[in-house]
Formats: structure tokens, sequence, C-alpha cells
């Protein structure tokens, strides 16, 4: 984009949608477990996620961009990850938070699954047990980055 | 009350009737599978109005295999005294259950609450309960097979047993009782023998340059 000396800026149509997507990427309003803890703290004032314009947790998967798997995955609730995922508009990403959602972490047993890139694709991994709210926002702002830079996303986006 | 279904292995250590003095005030019976009934029904014309919970317990290798406890309370309806006053009774009702019949009667026509507590021991133990109306999973989905709480269920599942564990995951890897290696595990001995006032081992391998 560049500024012309007027009040207009010139673009491509494509990188304005896409600036517009990655400043608007909205969460899925879903907590798992104890990482859920930290999620939710990066909306308070200290880490304060709205600076990234992901502030609005939708308590729809009609409405949300993103899902922050904050926890671990009980076999029980796999299918219904599963069919929140399918629920959400494309395109949508996926944050897995934490060591249990990305393999199982400490609960290597048969009622956990032992990572959630089984039943949905996973854009960024958070390592940590639980991750820092600092953590969750650079995995926003890394989907933030594909985004502006040609991933998915923009007016051609398809799923 | 001395237990009437001596455990035939590893003697009285795994019956927790021998193993643990009374908790609080709460009395602990024991007690046959074929009198259960007439006893619950016993107990709660007697005024124990609560079914707080049952539990289950998987004692594998003794007999019978199972125990089932009933967690009961009664709540005094006219305190005689002032000091009665806030003075539950509390009892707690073991029942064993032999591996080869694994069938209850179900307490839910005496109180309702023994809806899902018996759902959950189903769930878990594979006890069934006779009369209970709806006996399904209540925590496991429903086209679960098995029923993990059992002793000899697979921890990580009956699919995953066999596939080794990934190497990363050290913790399951290393045998029990292998000792330490390495900079910082030497340097950890060394604050832990500080620490318990112990002479400081020499410059072990992990030290040296």
């Amino acid at each position: 984009m560049e500024m012309m000396p007027g009040q207009f800026m010139l673009g491509k149509l494509d990188d304005v949608a896409r600036w517009a997507q990655s400043s608007s990427v909205w969460p899925l309003t879903m907590g798992l477990a104890c990482c859920a803890i930290e999620m939710m703290s990066v909306t308070n004032s200290t880490y304060d996620i709205a600076r990234f314009g992901s502030e609005v947790f939708r308590a729809s998967p009609r409405q949300a961009d993103l899902m922050i798997v904050s926890g671990r995955v009980a076999q029980k609730m796999a299918p219904i990850i599963k069919r929140l995922y399918d629920q959400m508009a494309d395109p949508k990403w996926v944050i897995s938070m934490g060591a249990c959602a990305s393999s199982g972490g400490v609960f290597d047993n048969y009622a956990i699954v032992q990572g959630v890139d089984t039943v949905v694709p996973v854009d960024v991994y958070v390592p940590g047990c639980p991750p820092t709210p600092d953590g969750l926002l650079y995995a926003v702002n890394l989907i933030q980055q594909q985004i502006r830079q040609g991933g998915r996303g923009g007016i051609f986006a398809r799923a | 009350m001395p237990s009437s279904q001596t455990p035939s292995i590893a003697g009285t250590a795994i019956d927790p009737t021998a193993l643990r003095p009374p908790l609080d005030d709460a009395e602990i019976v024991r007690i046959a599978p074929s009198d259960l009934y007439a006893k619950l029904e016993a107990l709660r014309a007697e005024g124990f109005s609560m079914l707080l919970d049952i539990g289950g317990v998987d004692y594998l290798g003794r007999e019978p295999r199972f125990d089932v406890v009933y967690h009961l309370l009664a709540l005094p309806t006219v305190a005689a005294t002032v000091a009665e006053i806030g003075k539950p009774r509390r009892l707690r009702l073991l029942v064993g259950v032999p591996a080869e019949e694994t069938v209850l009667p179900s307490a839910i026509s005496l109180w309702p609450s023994a809806d899902w507590a018996e759902r959950e021991i189903y769930d878990l133990f594979g006890i069934t309960f006779t009369g209970h109306p709806d006996l399904r999973r209540i925590q496991l989905p429903y086209d679960w097979v098995g029923h993990p709480l059992r002793k000899d269920y697979p921890l990580r599942g009956p699919g995953r047993e066999a596939t080794p564990r990934p190497p990363f995951a050290l913790k399951s890897n290393v045998p029990a009782g292998t000792p330490p290696s390495g900079k910082v595990a030497a340097a950890l001995q060394k604050q832990i023998a500080r620490a318990r006032g112990q002479d400081v081992p020499a410059e072990t391998d992990g030290e040296k340059k």
C-alpha cells in the first residue's frame, strides 16, 4: 500500500482484505482445562489481546475465526471439538494451546486424546504447561502474520 | 466390626476395615450382596434419609474382587438435646462383589440419588444394578468398550497398550530406580545432599571437564 498526497491510500484489494481479516481474528469461547485460565487472562488489561483485535470471544462457532484448544481433550470431547470446528466458517484457524492439547501432556492414558491434531488441523502449537498469556498472544501474532503474508484468508479465501 | 468376608489373598492388609480406623464418626459395616437390599431398606426406615454417594473399589486378586461402598447420612429430625444439633449419623456400608457375579440390587427405589452414582459404578467398574431404569454409561462415551477403573484395564487404553511409548516420554521410559545422569542431575544431587546435611560427594563424572 502507498500513501497518496491527499486523504486516501492505494493498495491491492486482497492486501486490504488481509489487513482487515488479520486485525479481527475472533476466537471461539471454548475453555477446556486450566489453560483456559491463561486464555482468559489475555483479555485483561495486563496482556490486552484487544491490541491485536482478537478480544471478541464469540459464543457461536458461526461467528468465530479462531479455535483455541486450551487444555486436555477427553475422548468424549473430541467429537464435540470436531463438530465445533466444522461449524466455523472458512477461513478458520486453530491454536493448540499447551502440552496437553498438543501431545496429551502428562495424561498418557486411555481417556485423553494424544494431540488435538488428530481431530482438527492445527496451525500453531503453543508450548508450556500452561503457556504464558504472552505465548498465546505470540501464537495469535503468528496467525496474523500468516494471513498478511498470503496464507489462507483474503478475498480469494476458500476452504 | 470384623469383616465377615475375609480376603483370601494378601490377608487383611487390603481390607479397608482392617487397614484403617473409622474416619470421623462414620460407622463401617460390611455386608454380603444377598443381604444388601434388606439392609438398605432397614437403614432407610431407620432414618438414613440421604445416600451421599456410592463408590467402587477394585481389589484385584482379592476374593471378593470388588467393594461397593454406600455412604449414608441420617439427619436428626428432632434433636433431643442441644448437643445433638448438627450431629448427623454417618454410615459406610461395604459390599463385597465377586468377579463372577457383578450384580447388585439397585437402591434407586429407596434413594433417587442412587441414579447417577450407580450409572457411574456401572460405567467404570462394570457392576450392574438390577432394577435401575436407565443403566447407561455416564462419564465415558456410550460406545466405549471396557471398564477403565478395573485394575486389569490397560492404562493407555486397549488400542495403544501394544505400541511403544515415544522416545521423548522419558518419564515413562526410564525404569524406576535408575540413577540420574548428566551435569544437571549431578548438580541437583549435590544440592539435595547438602540440604540433607550429608557430605557432598566427591567430583562425579558429570562435573569433570
